[in-house]
């Protein structure tokens, strides 16, 4: 039987290696400015600019994309010529991150884009050791709080804000009373979208019922299996949701193929998915929860070519139209619309507080 | 007819009666865990359908995995060659149609596979090594050629592509909708197996049939064709099948040339039924599971169908809403299927063992009865704990090919 205890150990290694990954501990973003005792960072040269992505990369249609439609942006507007991109692979570690950076910052990078919470501790270790390198994490948090990284700008939004808007619009137009909700990994990041998708919901409909599922519990590969989403939402629906709303990045396609077989409708995220999905899937996306990454990463480029690079925490809301929810497609009726300005008109103002947490 | 030939009919007789009767006792056990509890959707047509999707990758690569093993290579590449599956699904999918694409992913599992059998058959390579270097190289492999490939097509990116065409998917006429009325009345065992029969007739893709059949494929061809005896002889007894004039080397490469291919298939399924997009390790470890399941099932196909179906509902019952309260519904049944395990084994004068499944038998009873709910994390990880729990618990039934794993070299019979 030892041939079967080998074995034992290898599948157990493999389970080992797959599950060491995810240490998901993020904070909220606080709108606070910049740390007080911090000098601009100074950069050398013209600005370079470096994107390193999330899991799902370039090409999700979703979150990636919408920071490379910034760059872009950048590029066109600054006659930028140094421009790189990397590309995170699933279940990396820490330490693969960090050289990503360093790779860039080594090359002469001197304007590095984390997109997504994922590089906020590769980011915290490797800024101080390029302290002429203006960095920025989108959705970033500071995991030492007490040690303020000068060069840093964490980007954050509230997405709770947005996704509130969304969750009133499925609530007014759904027909079967319940909705629901996927999201790619159960972090508070992710939860935050939950939260105000549940409030905006029950603030039109208290009765209503709202299912909710997570991908992954941790790993973040959970926003890059479009298996999942697909499973995911097809249980949704079968249990009577008509919209489904998803955060889960890449796994979001899965979510709209769900809605195609079964002939309901979903809410996409970050991007207004009704113009990147495909044809047949943009049929069935009946708004989506625009998280203006683009404006995040462009705003960024632009300060630092400004020569005030972005420091510290800044968090875009709905007042300065960091979130907000698509129109495209014309699938929300002109009611629901007058509802949702009505809404939006109540958070700026300050009369709705929504809540982060689920 | 000697009277010995009759006592062995007899036996596999009363062999497959007795799981028949075990098969009839597991339902009966699961139909009634389901009255208890109220968690109807344990076998509802939906849960049972996306418990099917997430079987078939697993079945293809435990399949695969079946093959190799029986000539004697372990492949522990099939995570590798499933991942080189998916972007070979991807790729002749988006420019030559479905098909094709099918074909293409079973190609570039086939190329996976020679490369492990050049590394093994014809280099002695330890298998374990040639297989995780196959793994790593898999994902490194598709990563480039995604990139290569995907980043100008439309709806493409350097790691994912969407918007080919996909498989046909049908819906068996009156029986899906008849099952379907059955099992939402909630009967008693009727309703739990019209569930079963709604949910795997409901948008069946094609692709789901083949995976099916190929299971009956396998069990044939390697049990009831010579060429299958001798495929197992090298499994078995290389040295002694040389002596018998079998070209060893030739039925390893074939074995493990069909064995990529299936991981291929896997890999298409993942990319082209259970989603209809490609991104870059969409695997998440499949090939792994399918390795698990083979050995759940004792190397034997039926085995290996068991194991990809148990394997597949618990993955796909984790991304069902409210997946935590069916779980907990799921441990009162796991809790009563440990504790006829442990009579039985008592039963067998094996009291150490019969003690220690007791024993787990009653955690899952207080854990049942003192929770509501199973945290999510859980479920993740239950194929990797049954397959332990049957290494531990089984291995004197275990029976894998006797030179599994085993170098051989030509002319080493002497």
């Amino acid at each position: 039987m030892r041939r079967l205890s080998t074995y034992g150990v290898a599948i157990a290694t493999c389970g080992l290696i797959l599950s060491a990954c995810g240490t998901a501990a993020d904070n909220d973003t606080d709108d606070t400015e910049a740390a007080p005792e911090c000098d601009p960072v100074q950069i050398e040269g013209d600005a370079k600019v470096s994107l390193a992505y999330d899991v799902g990369g370039r090409g999700d249609q979703s979150f990636n994309d919408s920071a490379y439609a910034g760059l872009e942006k950048a590029v066109a507007q600054f006659g930028l010529t140094d421009v790189s991109e990397g590309e995170a692979g699933q279940d990396e570690s820490e330490d693969i991150r960090e050289e990503r950076l360093r790779n860039f910052a080594d090359s002469g990078h001197n304007v590095i884009v984390g997109v997504g919470f994922a590089y906020s501790e590769a980011v915290d270790t490797v800024a101080p050791e390029y302290p002429n390198v203006a960095f920025a994490v989108i959705d970033g948090f500071d995991p030492t709080e007490d040690d303020v990284n000068c060069n840093v700008a964490y980007l954050g939004f509230a997405e709770n804000e947005g996704s509130f808007l969304v969750g009133a619009a499925a609530a007014l137009q759904s027909e079967t009373g319940t909705i629901g909700f996927v999201g790619g990994v159960n972090n508070t990041l992710i939860q935050k979208f939950e939260a105000g998708y549940a409030a905006g919901a029950e603030a039109v409909d208290p009765d209503i019922e709202i299912l909710s599922t997570y991908i992954e519990e941790s790993d973040p590969a959970g926003f890059g299996d479009p298996a999942g989403g697909q499973a995911a939402a097809e249980g949704q629906y079968g249990d009577g949701a008509d919209i489904v709303f998803h955060a889960a990045g890449f796994s979001g396609t899965g979510v709209f193929d769900a809605a195609v077989a079964a002939d309901k409708l979903a809410i996409g995220v970050d991007s207004d998915q009704f113009l990147t999905a495909g044809p047949e899937q943009a049929q069935h996306i009946i708004t989506s929860m625009l998280k203006r990454v683009d404006t995040a990463t462009f705003g960024f480029i632009e300060s630092v070519v400004n020569g005030e690079p972005d420091q510290g925490f800044t968090t875009f809301t709905l007042a300065d139209e960091g979130v907000g929810y698509s129109v495209s497609g014309g699938f929300l009726t002109p009611e629901t619309i007058a509802q949702l300005e009505d809404y939006k008109a109540q958070i700026i103002s300050g009369d709705i507080e929504v809540p982060t947490e689920p | 007819m000697s009277p010995q030939v009759s006592a062995e009919v007899m036996r596999a007789r009363t062999f497959r009666y007795t799981w028949w009767l075990a098969a009839l006792a597991v339902i009966v056990v699961i139909s009634s865990v389901r009255l208890y509890t109220g968690a109807d959707r344990i076998t509802a047509p939906g849960t049972l359908r996306a418990a099917t999707i997430g079987a078939c990758p697993i079945l293809l690569a435990g399949l695969g995995g079946l093959w190799a093993e029986r000539a004697g290579i372990v492949n522990i590449g099939l995570e590798g060659q499933m991942l080189l599956g998916t972007w070979g699904a991807a790729f002749f999918a988006y420019h030559y149609g479905p098909l094709v694409g099918v074909l293409g992913a079973a190609a570039m599992g086939l190329l996976g596979g020679l490369l492990h059998a050049i590394a093994t058959v014809s280099f002695g390579v330890d298998h374990i090594i040639s297989g995780v270097a196959i793994n790593i190289v898999g994902l490194g492999a598709v990563g480039f050629l995604a990139k290569t490939t995907f980043d100008d097509l439309e709806g493409g990116g350097p790691r994912n592509l969407s918007g080919y065409s996909t498989p046909p998917e049908f819906t068996v006429p009156l029986i899906a909708d008849g099952a379907r009325s059955l099992a939402d009345r909630h009967w008693f065992i009727i309703s739990d197996v019209a569930g079963a029969i709604a949910g795997v007739t409901t948008r069946l893709s094609v692709l789901t049939v083949l995976a099916f059949v190929l299971v009956a494929v396998t069990a044939w061809v390697l049990w009831r064709t010579s060429f299958g005896l001798r495929l197992r002889s090298c499994g078995e007894n290389p040295q002694a099948a040389e002596t018998l004039g079998i070209n060893v080397y030739r039925y390893k490469y074939v074995a493990v040339l069909i064995s990529g291919a299936f991981a291929g298939l896997g890999g298409a399924y993942l990319a082209m039924v259970a989603s209809s997009s490609f991104t870059v390790g969409q695997t998440g470890g499949r090939g792994y599971i399918g390795l698990a399941a083979m050995i759940f099932g004792n190397w034997r196909p039926s085995g290996v169908l068991t194991g990809s179906l148990m394997f597949g509902y618990t993955d796909g019952i984790s991304l069902l809403s409210n997946s935590g309260t069916l779980v907990h519904a799921l441990l009162l049944l796991v809790a009563i299927l440990l504790a006829v395990f442990a009579v039985i084994k008592v039963r067998a004068a094996e009291r150490t063992t019969g003690l220690v499944i007791a024993g787990l038998s009653l955690g899952a009873f207080v854990w049942f009865f003192s929770s509501d709910t199973v945290n999510a994390s859980f479920t993740g990880m239950t194929p990797y704990v049954v397959t332990l729990f049957v290494l531990a618990v089984f291995s004197q039934r275990l029976r894998m090919p006797a030179a599994d794993g085993k170098p051989y070299r030509r002319g080493g019979a002497g």
